[in-house]
């Protein structure tokens, strides 16, 4: 019985640390999606993308991890800008339907994992220069990464959250994601909008990717699961709601992990999707959502 | 040059899957992340009988087509509630969890090993092992698969699968039940995916989880949408360049994994370019490409008077009777207290300012919203409960603002597809009895043009909706609404927002529509034309009706006008 509970205490940690990695990729995600309705699946790219320039800046050039953290936001926030401006500013010029855009997205993604194939090999690479330690807490067990993913994800999107509620720029993106016509109205320019909630996702994706090639590895198809997860989590929140995205990261993290207390390892993968599945057909509006 | 009937069979197989794809996302507008999972799901079915249950060749086939297209019909059950971006995510999900149990429910599907062994198929007792004695068999179910697939897409089934991917509001406010089409089509296209699924197992003799990958899903889309949507020979041309583009690099002396990454990058960027410069792929849905062309009749010389006679349901002295109708959302009363009378054969006007509710009302009609209180009664027959598209088959139907079209189908089509009880839209009679589909459609064809007569429009018939100018576009919705064979019409804004000699035009065929015997009710700023053509009318504020007469007496009344204009005014 003691043993379960130790069990438990241990999946539940394992739940809350991927859990608050999903959290953060949902927000980037969640972020840019309910601003701009693009199905922004070329996200998984940003995300293996900016961890390569962090892989590069530590590994190949030498610099210390924290400038490899810098790269990985800078070459995230700017590759999502690229795509903005260079793919699907162009497809709005042509009034492209919601679904042309999500495949011009597909399109980007599968082109850019293939060329980072290309440059760089098809074989995983470490993310270095992390003296890694074990935590134990009673009967919980993790590394210092896990913690830093912890600290990291939090800090990041409750200082997002911060920034949307309190600032001009914030009230911006807030209105135009929720009456973008109204806020056109008001005076508040859509196009930078777009522009600034690219960004500022985008950042956040990269820092989620070097954070995960930390723990795990860098490779040219890195990016897709956990921005699959990052979809199930604003899904599972209700779109459009940053706290929403935060709690269904959470519930998708613990959901997977705890799991494992019913279900053999194997069968995790499956669990995130079976919740999703419910989740659309009971609820479609999300756990949180107000529709 | 096995190799090269090889390298054949294998584009056959993945246009017949691609053929399932486009009959989804190309006729029906409905993503599907997942056809890599149910081209799967198919495999592993026909595998899995024939290694436990010994089950021979075409047997294994018939149960892999049940099986799909019973798991595809599966899916569409939360799909029919959601849309869009939700189709997305629901299917994506669905592809990660078949993948997910083919890799571990390792009792069934030996994981990652993959199922070995699987018997070959036998003609005559000699089992095809070669590319080349397959060849024959797979180029058959293709032609089959083809086949079956243009007479579906190219049926009025098909073409209300095109209505729902234009406009899905306006497919069910033409009296179609959007739902029976989407698990419908869902399960057809699992059927197709099912059979390119217990083919491809026993081509290969041996499957594992990872030629069933989303990547297998991502390619698939690309494929048909490259090729084009709508047009089966698109899709043919679409496996032919995904299948041959490798073997030409490979020509090059290229390595394998360079190769897939090299056709990677030009699918995915010809993809992105496409999307802005080409959309309809490279075979486009209305190429002569693929597709007889029918010629349009010329229009009949009959006047468009004798179709627009009312179809006699009812003969009371008034047609619809609403009571009491709310609607609240949140603390905003959009209506209250709602009552009003059509009277058979008038036309009956709702004025008021903006905001006041007007559509809102229309919505509540005709059930696309759902009244909070109240009832609505059409020739004596309560109609409140009920869903929008059967409610126009209880003859009452309405039209929009925005007018919405089908813009990618042909103003013929437009009309063609509101006609209602076609034989051609149900898939008996459409492949069991095509001498019956082909005479109705004839007729309907006919009576369409007649519409378009009606409406002066018969010589643009073969035009694409879209290109017509607004104008054009609403007198094309109202002989789309008479198609429905509806008595009770609602017109939501007819003459707005067009020019004035096109108003007259309009407004003379809502009087003769009137003096056919139909019920005309409308919505209209243009208070000109309301006086012009309405017998009574119904003065609206803040979701309340708050007078009623001639539009004559409610023009001049000073209150109303106030009210209307705002202070100051007049």
């Amino acid at each position: 019985m003691n043993a379960d509970l130790g069990l438990a205490a241990q999946l539940a940690a394992n739940g809350l640390i991927a859990g608050s990695l999903y959290a953060l990729l949902g927000v980037s995600w969640g972020l840019i999606f309910a601003t701009t309705k693009i199905f922004h699946f070329a996200h998984a790219l940003t995300l293996a993308v900016a961890t390569y320039g962090a892989v590069l800046v530590v590994e190949r050039a030498g610099l210390g991890l924290p400038l490899g953290f810098v790269a990985a936001a800078v070459v995230g926030c700017l590759f999502g800008l690229a795509i903005e401006v260079g793919v699907y500013r162009p497809l709005r010029r042509v009034n492209a339907t919601q679904l042309n855009v999500f495949l011009a997205s597909l399109g980007f993604l599968i082109a850019g994992e293939s060329v980072l194939l290309i440059l760089f090999g098809p074989e995983a690479r470490a993310l270095p220069g992390f003296a890694v330690e074990g935590i134990a807490v009673g009967p919980v067990a993790f590394t210092t990464i896990e913690a830093l993913w912890i600290g990291a994800s939090w800090a990041l999107v409750l200082a997002l959250m911060a920034w949307l509620r309190f600032t001009r720029w914030g009230r911006a993106i807030r209105a135009v994601a929720s009456n973008p016509d109204l806020a056109q109205c008001v005076g508040v320019d859509r196009a930078r909008v777009f522009v600034l909630v690219f960004a500022v996702g985008s950042t956040l994706a990269g820092i989620g990717g070097a954070l995960i090639a930390l723990r795990d590895t860098a490779s040219p198809f890195m990016g897709v699961q956990p921005v699959l997860a990052a979809f199930i989590a604003v899904f599972l929140g209700g779109i459009g709601s940053i706290p929403g995205a935060i709690a269904g990261g959470l519930v998708l993290g613990l959901a997977e992990n705890m799991g494992g207390l019913f279900l053999p390892g194997h069968w995790q993968g499956v669990i995130a999707f079976v919740v999703l599945f419910v989740v659309l057909v009971v609820r479609p509006s999300g756990l949180f959502g107000a529709r | 040059m096995e190799f090269w009937v090889h390298v054949l069979n294998f584009i056959l197989l993945l246009s017949i899957l691609g053929v399932s794809l486009n009959l989804l996302l190309g006729y029906a507008g409905l993503v599907s992340m997942a056809h890599g999972a149910f081209f799967g799901v198919g495999a592993y079915a026909a595998a899995i009988v024939s290694r436990d249950l010994g089950v021979p060749f075409p047997l294994t086939l018939v149960v892999a087509v049940a099986v799909t297209t019973a798991v595809a019909a599966a899916v569409t059950l939360p799909a029919l509630r959601v849309y869009g971006e939700y189709l997305i995510l629901l299917t994506l999900a669905f592809q990660m969890v078949i993948y997910g149990l083919m890799l571990s429910w390792t009792d069934l599907t030996a994981g990652r090993t993959g199922i070995a062994g699987i018997a070959r198929p036998a003609v005559l007792g000699t089992p095809m092992t070669t590319p080349t004695q397959f060849l024959p068999l797979i180029a058959v179910l293709t032609a089959v698969a083809f086949a079956v697939a243009w007479r579906i897409g190219e049926s009025p089934f098909g073409r209300v699968l095109k209505a729902l991917r234009d406009d899905e509001r306006a497919t069910l406010a033409i009296g179609k039940s959007v739902l029976r089409y989407k698990v419908a089509v869902f399960a057809i296209s699992g059927a197709f995916a099912g059979v390119a699924g217990g083919l491809f197992a026993h081509y290969q003799a041996f499957i594992n989880p990872f030629s069933f990958t989303l990547d297998r899903s991502i390619f698939l889309v690309a494929l048909v949408v490259l090729g084009g949507t709508a047009n089966l020979l698109g899709t043919f041309v679409g496996a032919v360049l995904f299948v041959g583009l490798p073997e030409m690099l490979r020509f090059i002396q290229m390595r394998q994994d360079v190769v897939d990454a090299v056709r990677n990058v030009i699918f995915g960027g010809l993809l992105v370019l496409f999307m802005r410069f080409r959309p309809e792929g490279l075979v486009p849905e209305h190429s002569r490409l693929g597709r007889r062309r029918r010629p349009a009749p010329p229009p009949p010389d009959v006047s468009g008077a004798v179709v627009i006679a009312r179809t006699a349901r009812g003969d009371g002295a008034t047609a619809l009777v609403a009571q009491g109708l709310a609607k609240h959302f949140g603390g905003i009363r959009a209506a209250e207290d709602l009552s009003l009378t059509l009277p058979r054969g008038q036309v009956t006007a709702l004025v008021g300012p903006n905001g006041a509710g007007k559509t809102t009302v229309f919505n509540l009609l005709t059930g696309f919203l759902p009244a909070e209180t109240g009832t609505v009664t059409l020739e004596g027959r309560d109609v409140t409960r009920l869903a929008p598209w059967r409610a126009v088959r209880a003859g009452l139907a309405r039209s929009f603002q925005d007018v919405r079209l089908f813009e990618r189908m042909t103003v013929l089509d437009n009309v063609l597809v509101a006609i209602p009880d076609q034989p051609g839209e149900r898939l008996g009679p459409l492949f069991f009895a095509p001498g019956r589909v082909a005479r109705a459609e004839r007729d309907n064809r006919e009576r369409s043009l007649r519409y378009l007569a009606f409406v002066g429009l018969a010589q643009r018939a073969s035009d694409v909706a879209g290109a017509l100018s607004f104008g054009e576009q609403k007198l094309v919705a109202l002989a789309r609404l008479l198609a429905t064979e509806a008595d009770v019409l609602l017109l939501d804004e007819p003459a707005s927002g067009v020019d004035p000699q096109w108003v007259a035009r309009i407004l003379g065929l809502i009087r003769q529509c009137a003096e056919a015997g139909r019920t005309v009710c409308l919505v209209e700023h243009n208070l000109e034309a309301v006086l012009a053509v309405a017998d009574h009318a119904y003065f609206m504020e803040a979701g309340r009706i708050i007078a009623e007469g001639p539009p004559e007496r409610l023009m001049a009344d000073a209150r109303l006008a106030e009210i209307y204009f705002g202070k100051g005014r007049r």
